[in-house]
């Protein structure tokens, strides 16, 4: 029995060993002949020192170069001759490289792509090399395929031959003049010593700089200059992407550059030149940004974008290796030299025609996956839904910390600088970063992690990848190109499991494979859309085919084929598992403007902004520099808005609270336009930052008067600037008047007569202290004597939480409005007001504890009773939690220098660990350094490992179980929690406005967000572009809608009256309030 | 049975032979003790303010053991701020004190410095030398060391250290240009921006020795400050012209003193580690004492009045660095003159103004002249093992003096910084000579 036992767990250990993917099958080399190995052989003048992409391998490209339909594999190496396999069927191949002459005489080649260049039909062969460095020789051959198995090498002849630092190229019609254009990714060699501005991409280098190549028939011209490429120094371009992302019928161009330069976003002009608009389109990009790839995934239609960079997922790895930047080098790289907001993991930007693109990884479930070379999109398991698979892993990781700060000095000086060649015990001693290969399984824009079932475990280096169906069995295979292995083949099994559509076309002219086609399918109301650029991924070029999965479905209704020259014809009723090739027919003009969304703009940006020139100026003050490892900023949640008639004559006028250094502003409602008015008594403090206001006559004079909440990241202790201030009008002005002396961070405050004497009292929720981040402050209600406001004792607990918004409502129907208070680290709470005595009472079927930021009461079901919209942090960050695993926050003075630490540890696998790694968790806690003497020590361990566990035990801790928005849905009296879907959820909600905008006679929800707030380690939340709540499942998105949020801080959303018309007035921070009208 | 007998009588031969030994400590005991402290820096990367804290305190505990043993020095306590006297030893215990005063340096050093496991195997294989050569005197040696260390980490954590690792970063702002920024490669946080808040050993306060202000800031042509930074990038031409075998390239290189230089090479990044300023002239402590044959005794005198005089002066130094928060030529020069420009040496992640080598550089001159004389010349090899040539003084000063003026040669200073900067140093370490008084005259007299 035992020996059986044991047997049979060896077998099953055996298995899982040797076990192949579900999905993909590895045939061995010696089975399918390929035996293409990339060796790499450091040597004393050529090696990881000398050349800094001396690890980013060669390249791939596959395509039928004979006509029997099988695709064949060509694949280039660095030191190694590159080979040619032709497929002869049942994934049996034989390298004819000596025969067709293809084995290149360049010494270092890199990205390796086909394309028909002389518009005969066949499939030319283009392989880069990196020339010039080391002595490293030759130039970037073009092999035109004679039809006979035979290639010539004609890059001379072409202009093509270049001598540079190249990465691949990308064949496009850019012109679309019908022949195919090049697109050559160079990539630079200087080290990153210093930054240097962001113009020096406008100074052309020939070695470095990409190129755009114009084909004039037989030969191709040098346009980049007058295209409006860059060519700078600073280019390390590793990744390009072709796609019509404006859907203009004009193709544009994405390049990924590696380190500080940003990516170019190029959209084509239509005249022959290029726009670089990075700055328009995306909020952040990836850091170092490596391959990428392009697919509609959520079936828009429209091309979204996914850009690799290199943040690992295993723990151990994560905390071992640099990390993103430090917040003020970030800044300075940004505000001083010129770059845009670059953040290191994987970036997915869903396409938003008109708008930003909304970057969704983390969201999605694809930031991290290791140091990552090439991602493909493709139906894998032919579903109708986009899978990705990620080619990744480096031989040594040199951004080891432990490595860089400790080893390397002792161990490798002294050879560097005498041989020049970092000595292979030196080398040893970075850790390897042989990271298994990725697949995700795709529904719309998430994604699965299943590598684990669907791959075979492997410790390969790959890098260039392509797709194509090898077998000929309708699924998408793929072969990766490695670092000292043979290529992989990985040979899908779907086979008949799900059904499939491949479409070749035959263009006329010399773009004889069509590349540029679109085309859109439909079936059972659902769209897949899909562009043959078949330079994808990196340094690679798939099989050029467009292809479409299924599932079950057996007939596709339509197929609307969209050809290069802008001409479109419809294919009704195709069967699916076959091959199409489709030729223009009868072709009509197509509307490009068909495929804009057609959304109802229900709002209009005002010209004039009615006259409101206000403009937040956020001071640069960093929370982070002062406690350095809180969550995210307090500094930065105002500024005030109130709105209140403040001159008596009927019209609700406008105040904007002051920032640090710039005081208040008042707008005063004139007719037909707000007149900024001066109020020297109200310019005063001009160091208070005001982060909410309410104006109302307190004292029943018949004059509003106004009470302002202060807060502000740079005040502390018993700081002037945290009183709050209350300003009476009387017949000369504002005065201001006493106030109970408590120095608080306020962050909201709701009037309401509480005590029912007829005048209005206060609630002002107080949020945490400067320096003591996770503090609960008291919070108070301040009654109101005949105009002067007291401290209600003992009525609010003292530990009601980190406030942030608060109202007053009926949320049970007794005609009586209930306090419900929300705030950061809570769940939302209640209070039934008995005329001033107020009672806790609990009215969540479940606690909810989020980091909620903004509540409003709404009828949102129309069934007659308050539900409440409550604003949360969303899911698109590197927060985790939920009911069963909690975001956890400990707060205490963790090491006895009478100053507190705030430390947030995230739920990974069951075990808990902190944000931060040993550098940063040092520079708050230097004890750390003498616990844990290298990187390595800390990495991967959880937190209860990392401090003392007497030390978690004595301090506060914190949880949170919801990071998503939502609704809490009022049934009779019990609300119960639904969140809203992924689109809502894609940065913190902080404003809400309940306004009946339709006169249907319900209100709607208008919510704003976004935040940026945060380390470089959480990047910018700034992908939510508002949204207009009329129900649980009827949301409309402010980019839809004529009101576009995206990629700007809201604080509030108020309604203004003008001639009758109703306005949105949106304050942001750090921006300008901006005036939306209602249109309909 | 009789194996066993054997073993016993094997054992008490061994502890009793063995037991009678009186344990000798020499000053090259001291010196590797010093060294050890030194490399260890080196690995866990102290900054040169942090350093020379770490240098003083261990000092100060062994002479302090020193003293009572020596009637030629006076003990420190009521001398340095807050340092109480240690506790007596026991009557009637066989205190070596030199070996006492050694125990106490590496316990002291322990504390201090981050990978503990480097000072606990050295100082154990030392350990078990000296209770094989004589447990008693070094059980009871031992015992009165580490209590005395436990009374100088009790001063030494009322020195505001821990409370300074929490304060608040240096915020850069971009906006003003004369405002200090961080600098290529590694773009560093300014480091230590709070060390004003420590507590001296010897000066007043951290203002005491606070420098005339640099030039006012203008890059308008003509300026003297604009001829300040034209200087610096003209001589870096200069000299960079010269190439690497020209003097002021080897003087700059051989003053560099940076513990963390970071050098990119693609993906590549390591770290070229060097001792700190600090280090550097407690090295050149050591040769004096050794050319002069220093006893323990001596020799540690010498080691404590260079450090803290040090100690005071990076105090001094920082307090000045984080008033004036002066950008770097680097940062300038890159703007206003040469955007590829580089200096020859890395430019260190703080402001500017006054140079530390040069403060620091100052201060340890005047206190090693007073120990070992005028025109005391020495070979300086300190630099030898990280891959720098020996260079030969005619005294500390002309030392001191070439190590200020190689910030310049180095592109990372400029002129007003080196030479105000010596200047505030040798203030500063005269007003501690004349405040300590460490040697009792009458004793030597007597002696």
């Amino acid at each position: 029995m035992n020996k059986a036992v044991t047997l049979i767990s060896f077998l099953l250990i055996l298995a899982s060993c040797t076990r192949d993917g579900e999905l993909f099958h590895n045939p061995s080399p010696s089975e399918t002949g390929i035996e293409f190995k990339n060796e790499l052989t450091p040597r004393e003048d050529l090696n990881i020192l000398d050349y800094l992409y001396f690890y980013n391998g060669g390249g791939v490209a596959i395509g039928d170069i004979n006509g029997d339909d099988l695709p064949d594999i060509y694949l280039s190496g660095n030191q190694v001759k590159n080979k040619l396999y032709l497929n002869k069927g049942n994934l049996k191949f034989e390298d004819i490289t000596e025969q067709a002459g293809v084995a290149g005489e360049s010494s270092w080649n890199t990205g390796a792509v086909m394309g028909d260049v002389n518009g005969d039909g066949l499939l030319d062969i283009y392989v880069c090399a990196v020339v010039g460095i080391k002595g490293l020789n030759g130039y970037n051959e073009l092999f035109i395929n004679n039809g006979d198995n035979t290639f010539t090498e004609s890059a001379a002849q072409y202009g093509l031959d270049f001598d540079t630092y190249s990465s691949s190229a990308a064949f496009l019609d850019y012109d679309l003049d019908g022949d195919l254009d090049l697109y050559l990714l160079n990539h630079a060699v200087h080290t990153e010593e210093s930054y240097g501005r962001a113009n020096l991409r406008y100074k052309r280098n020939y070695q470095t700089g990409d190129k755009l190549l114009r084909n004039d028939g037989d030969s191709f011209t040098d346009v980049s200059e007058e295209a409006g490429i860059f060519g700078g120094i600073i280019g390390y371009g590793l990744g390009v992407a072709i796609s019509d992302f404006n859907q203009d019928g004009y193709p544009d161009i994405y390049v990924g550059n590696d380190f500080h330069e940003d990516d170019y976003y190029y959209l084509n002009n239509g005249d022959g030149t290029f726009t670089d608009s990075l700055k328009k389109y995306f909020g952040h990009t990836t850091r170092f940004s490596m391959g990428n790839d392009v697919a509609d995934l959520n079936h828009d239609g429209w091309p979204d974008l996914l850009s690799l960079d290199m943040l690992p997922e295993e723990e151990e790895v994560l905390k071992t290796s640099e990390g993103d930047d430090n917040i003020q080098t970030q800044r300075m790289r940004i505000d001083r030299f010129g770059y845009h907001y670059q953040f290191t993991r994987n970036m997915l930007h869903l396409n938003r025609p008109g708008s930003y693109y909304a970057e969704t990884a983390l969201q999605s479930g694809i930031a991290a996956s290791d140091w990552s070379w090439s991602a493909l999109f493709g139906d894998y398991d032919q579903d109708g839904e986009q899978d990705l698979f990620i080619a990744n892993g480096i031989p040594k990781r040199p951004n080891d910390l432990d490595y860089i700060r400790f080893v390397s000095s002792e161990e490798i000086r002294s050879k560097i600088n005498n041989t020049r060649l970092v000595d292979q015990e030196a080398l040893n001693m970075m850790p390897s970063g042989a990271v298994h290969n990725y697949y995700f399984k795709g529904k719309g824009a998430s994604f699965e992690d299943l590598s684990h079932t669907m791959l075979k475990k492997d410790t390969l280096i790959s890098g260039a990848t392509a797709y194509a169906d090898l077998d000929l069995d309708g699924d998408l295979d793929l072969v990766t190109n490695n670092l000292y292995r043979e290529a992989s083949l990985y040979i899908n099994q779907t086979n008949e499991k799900a059904n499939y559509l491949k479409i070749k076309f035959q263009n006329p002219g010399p773009n004889s494979y069509g590349i540029g086609t679109k085309v859109f399918s439909y079936h059972n109301e659902i769209l897949q859309y899909k562009e043959l650029y078949p330079v994808r991924g990196f340094q690679a070029s798939s099989e050029p085919i467009i292809h479409f999965g299924y599932d079950q479905a057996e007939i596709i209704d339509s197929l609307r084929i969209v050809w290069p020259d802008g001409t479109f014809q419809l294919v009704r009723e195709v069967a699916v598992n076959q091959t199409l090739t489709l030729r223009p027919e009868n072709p009509k003009i197509f509307d490009y403007a068909s495929l804009l969304p057609k959304h109802k703009k229900h709002f209009k940006k005002v010209e004039d902004n009615l006259g409101i020139a206000y403009e937040h100026v956020e001071d640069n003050y960093i929370d982070f520099n002062r406690q350095k490892l809180i969550p995210y900023q307090i500094s930065d949640r105002g500024p005030a808005v109130a709105l209140g008639d403040l001159n008596g004559d009927g019209r609700d006028d406008i105040y904007f609270g002051g920032s640090k250094f710039y005081p208040s502003q008042l707008y005063l409602n004139a007719d037909s336009t707000f007149v900024s008015q001066r109020y020297p008594e109200l310019a005063r403090d001009s160091i208070i930052e005001e982060v909410s206001a309410v104006i109302e006559d307190f004292n029943a004079d018949g004059k509003n008067d106004l009470f302002l909440g202060t807060g502000g990241g740079d005040f502390f202790g018993e700081s002037a600037p945290l009183l709050d201030q209350y300003l009476v009008q009387g017949e000369n002005g504002f005065t201001k008047s006493q106030l109970p002396e408590y120095y608080e961070h306020a962050s909201v405050v709701k009037a309401h007569d509480f005590d029912g004497d007829g005048d209005l009292d206060l609630f002002v929720g107080n949020y945490t202290r400067t320096n003591d981040f996770g503090v609960i402050p008291p919070s108070y209600l301040l009654k109101n004597e005949n105009g002067v406001f007291e401290i209600l004792d003992n009525k609010l607990p003292e530990n009601l939480g980190l406030v942030t918004d608060a109202y007053w409502a009926d949320l049970d129907g007794d005609q009586n409005e209930e306090l419900v208070v929300v705030g950061e680290w809570m769940s939302p709470r209640f209070f039934k007001n008995n005329m001033g005595n107020l009672t806790e009472i609990f009215m969540l079927e479940q606690e909810i504890s989020g980091l909620w930021q903004a509540v409003i009461p709404s009828d949102i079901d129309g069934d007659g009773d308050l539900d409440l919209i409550l604003g949360n942090w969303g899911n698109n960050n590197k927060f985790r939690a939920s009911q069963k695993n909690p975001l956890r926050m400990y707060y205490g003075d963790f090491d006895s220098n009478g100053n507190t630490e705030t430390l947030v540890s995230i739920p990974k696998n069951g075990k808990y660990y902190p944000l931060e790694g040993l550098e940063g968790l040092s520079g708050q806690m230097e004890s750390l350094r003498k616990k844990f003497n290298t990187y390595r020590s800390v990495a991967g361990k959880p937190i209860e490992e990392i401090l003392d566990k007497k030390v978690l035990r004595e301090a506060t801790l914190f949880e949170v179980n919801e990071l998503r928005s939502g609704i809490l849905m009022n049934n009779d009296g019990k609300f119960s929690f639904a969140p809203f879907g992924q689109e809502l959820q894609l940065a913190p909600i902080t404003a809400f406005l309940s306004y009946d905008f339709n006169k249907d006679g319900r209100e709607e929800v208008l919510a704003g967000g976004n935040y940026f707030g945060v380390k470089p380690y959480h990047g910018r939340f700034g992908s939510f572009s508002g949204a207009m709540i009329a129900g649980k499942n009827d949301v409309i998105l402010g980019h839809e809608m004529g009101m576009d949020l995206s990629q700007k801080s809201v604080r509030h959303l108020n309604v203004v009256q003008m001639n009758g018309q109703h306005y949105v007035l949106v304050t942001f921070n750090n921006s300008k309030a901006a005036v939306f009208q209602w249109l309909n | 049975m009789r194996n066993f007998s054997i073993l016993v009588l094997l054992i008490w031969v061994a502890s009793c032979n063995m037991k009678q030994d009186p344990i000798m400590v020499s000053a090259e005991e001291l010196h590797s003790a010093v060294d050890k402290v030194t490399d260890i820096m080196v690995h866990d990367i102290f900054s040169p303010p942090v350093a020379s804290r770490i240098y003083a305190y261990p000092n100060i505990a062994a002479y302090e053991i020193m003293v009572l043993n020596n009637d030629g020095y006076n003990s420190l306590s009521g001398q340095l701020r807050e340092l109480e006297p240690i506790p007596d030893p026991e009557a009637g215990k066989a205190i070596n004190y030199p070996l006492a005063a050694l125990i106490a340096h590496m316990d002291v050093s322990r504390r201090l410095i981050f990978t503990e496991e480097k000072i606990t195997v050295f100082r154990d294989s030392l350990y078990g030398i000296w209770e094989a050569q004589n447990r008693k005197e070094f059980n009871e040696s031992r015992e009165y060391g580490l209590a005395v260390a436990e009374h100088i980490a009790g001063w030494m954590d009322k020195d505001n250290y821990k409370q300074t690792r929490t304060m608040p970063k240096f915020s850069v702002n971009t906006d003003d240009p004369s405002r200090w920024q961080p600098t290529p490669p590694a773009y560093m946080d300014g480091i230590e921006p709070h060390w004003n808040k420590i507590r001296p050993f010897v000066i007043d306060s951290a203002g005491q020795f606070k420098p005339t202000p640099p030039p006012p800031f203008s890059m308008e042509e003509g300026s003297d400050f604009y001829k300040e930074v034209k200087e610096v990038y003209d001589i870096s031409n200069e000299i960079t012209e010269k190439g690497d075998a020209s003097e002021e390239i080897e003087i700059a290189q051989f003053w560099d003193c940076n513990p963390y230089v970071s050098v990119t090479r693609g993906h590549l990044m390591f770290a070229t580690k060097k001792i700190t300023p600090g280090a550097h002239w407690i090295g050149i402590t050591k040769i004096a004492s050794r050319k002069t044959n220093s006893s323990f005794d001596d020799s540690l005198y010498a080691y404590t009045k260079a450090s803290i005089a040090m100690a005071d002066a990076f105090i001094s130094c920082w307090d000045e660095k984080y008033r004036s928060n002066l950008i770097r030529p680097e940062t300038l020069i890159n703007e206003h003159f040469n955007d590829s420009w580089k200096p020859i040496l890395q430019t260190p992640p703080f402001p500017e103004y006054t140079s530390g080598h040069s403060v620091v550089s100052g201060a340890a001159a005047i206190a090693l002249t007073d120990i070992f004389g005028e025109n005391f010349a020495f070979d300086d090899d300190t630099e030898l093992r990280y891959g720098l040539p020996v260079r030969s003084f005619s005294s500390f000063n002309e030392a001191a003096d070439e190590a200020a003026i190689s910030r310049m040669y180095g592109g990372i200073h400029y002129r007003t910084a080196v030479e105000i900067g010596v200047k505030q140093g040798r203030d500063l370490g005269q007003f501690v000579l004349q405040q300590l008084d460490m040697k009792n005259e009458s004793a030597l007299v007597a002696n």
